[in-house]
């Protein structure tokens, strides 16, 4: 999960280094699921993982609908 | 649940907490022995629990020595994603991570990296828990569903 200058440098990229298309992110979505996976502080003993349904609400909710973001 | 049962989850939320509070509070990633002395418990227990923490997708342990090497966001090593806020600093292991983990400490600090294709250096700023504005582009490469097929490449 990396981060480029824009849309055309991820495509330049993936195209030169053979990379799946993948899925482009806005900064703003990225921080949106920054926040909904990490917010939590995992120190805390009753913390756990998100379950596949919680995941997918989390990426629903950032409009993360296509199949790549299918859990 | 047994009551080993028990006691082994206890045991192992108690390394998450020492792990986590490692990475928050020092940026380090703390060793089999450090956990061990902190919990006065010998080094297979730890290292048991490491391998379940593991198991469980909460760690990745590096392949020989078995040390930690990401507590997710955080990386035990270098990578191209450097956090910092204040006077501290880490390591996230992608561009998600780098910013999970100042949503993590609570919401000020900077990611700095590069673009991948040009090498220009990219910042990105968290103030308040505000992102400030950018037009970089976060790219997922692998599915979702296979993220934990190989971590370290994800």
């Amino acid at each position: 999960m990396l981060l480029f200058r824009s849309e055309e440098h991820a495509r330049n990229w993936s195209t030169r280094w053979n990379q799946p298309e993948g899925s482009l992110l806005s900064t703003e979505q990225a921080w949106g699921l920054a926040i909904a996976w990490y917010s939590e502080d995992r120190r805390e003993p009753g913390w756990r993982r998100k379950t596949l349904g919680e995941a997918q609400e989390i990426f629903a909710g950032l409009g993360l609908i296509l199949g790549f973001w299918k859990l | 649940m047994s009551g080993s049962d028990q006691a082994l989850a206890q045991r192992d939320a108690n390394v998450r907490r020492i792990v986590y509070d490692a990475f928050i509070s020092r940026g380090v990633a703390a060793l089999r022995a450090e956990v061990a002395a902190q919990l006065s418990l010998p080094d297979p227990d730890i290292a048991a629990s490491f391998e379940r923490l593991a198991e469980g997708h909460v760690l990745v342990l590096q392949p020989e020595s078995r040390e930690i090497l990401m507590a997710n966001p955080f990386s035990a090593v270098p990578t191209s994603f450097q956090v910092t806020s204040g006077a501290k600093s880490w390591w996230g292991n992608c561009i998600w991570d780098a910013l999970g983990i100042i949503a993590m400490i609570g919401g000020n600090g900077a990611v700095e990296t590069s673009c991948p294709d040009c090498g220009e250096a990219l910042t990105l700023t968290v103030e308040d828990g505000h992102l400030l504005g950018t037009e970089a582009i976060a790219h997922f490469a692998v599915p979702a569903a296979r993220w934990w097929d190989d971590i370290v490449f994800t």
